[in-house]
C-alpha cells in the first residue's frame, strides 16, 4: 500500500484541518500514513488545549469556519484525526526539538501520540513515501 | 435493488461523506448493500477510490434532485 507522511507546523485551523484530513483519508483506504506535529502545531497534541483560530491572512472567514463545524456540515479536525488513528495504519508524532522549547514532557500530550521523535527518525521513516507534504 | 443499510452525510463536506460511510459500514455485513445519501459533489469519486483501495464494491451512483444515492456492496 502507498504511504503519506505530513509535517504540520501550525496550529491554525485552516492548516489541521487539510492535514489531518488527508493523513485520515489515506489511512482509510488502507494507506500507511504519518504525521509530524513540529513548531506550533506541536500545542494542538496538548492535552487540555483546543485550537481556536485560523491563520491571521483568513480571520474574515474564522466565524464561516466555526459554524461549519458546530453545525457538523464540516468534520471537527481532532474527530478527524481520532478516527483515522482508529485504522491502526495513522502513526502521529510529536517533535522532540519544540518538546523542549514549549517545555512539554511526553505525559503533557494526548494519549494517542505515538511518540516523541526528531528530525532524523522522521527523514528516515518518510523515505520511502510516495507522498510527503509539509503543511504550515 | 435492496438497500441493506442508508448512510445520510447530506449538507456534509470532504471528508465527511466518506468517513461516515466508512464508521458506518463496520455495522454491515459482506455481501449487504450500503446506500450512502451525500450533497458533496466530491462524494462520489471519494467513495469510488476508497471502494477500489479497500475491496468493497462500488455499484453505482444516481442523482435525485441536489443528493446523491452512492451503492457499495461490502465485501468479506
Amino acid at each position: 500500500m502507498p504511504k503519506i507522511s505530513i509535517i504540520i507546523a501550525s496550529e491554525k485551523l485552516d492548516k489541521l484541518f487539510p492535514a489531518t484530513t488527508l493523513a485520515t483519508t489515506a489511512a482509510v483506504m488502507g494507506w500507511d500514513a504519518e504525521l509530524f506535529f513540529t513548531f506550533w502545531a506541536l500545542l494542538a497534541l496538548k492535552k487540555d488545549y483546543e485550537p481556536k483560530e485560523v491563520s491571521t491572512d483568513y480571520k474574515s472567514y474564522e466565524d464561516d469556519l466555526k459554524r461549519a463545524m458546530n453545525f457538523g456540515f464540516i468534520p471537527k479536525w481532532r474527530d478527524i484525526l481520532e478516527q483515522g488513528k482508529k485504522t491502526g495504519r495513522l502513526k502521529v508524532y510529536a517533535c522532540s526539538t519544540t518538546m523542549d522549547l514549549f517545555k512539554l514532557k511526553a505525559d503533557n500530550l494526548l494519549e494517542y501520540v505515538d511518540g516523541v521523535v526528531s528530525a532524523a527518525y522522521f527523514l528516515n521513516s518518510a523515505k520511502d513515501s510516495n507522498i510527503t507534504l509539509f503543511i504550515s | 435493488m435492496n438497500v441493506d443499510l442508508i448512510v445520510d452525510a447530506r449538507y456534509k463536506s470532504c471528508p465527511g461523506p466518506l468517513l461516515t460511510l466508512v464508521e458506518a459500514i463496520t455495522r454491515a455485513s459482506p455481501g449487504q448493500i450500503v446506500m450512502l445519501l451525500a450533497t458533496d459533489p466530491g462524494a462520489p469519486l471519494d467513495v469510488k477510490e476508497w471502494a477500489s483501495s479497500v475491496g468493497h464494491k462500488f455499484l453505482k451512483v444516481e442523482k435525485v434532485d441536489d443528493v446523491y444515492q452512492i451503492y457499495v456492496e461490502v465485501s468479506g
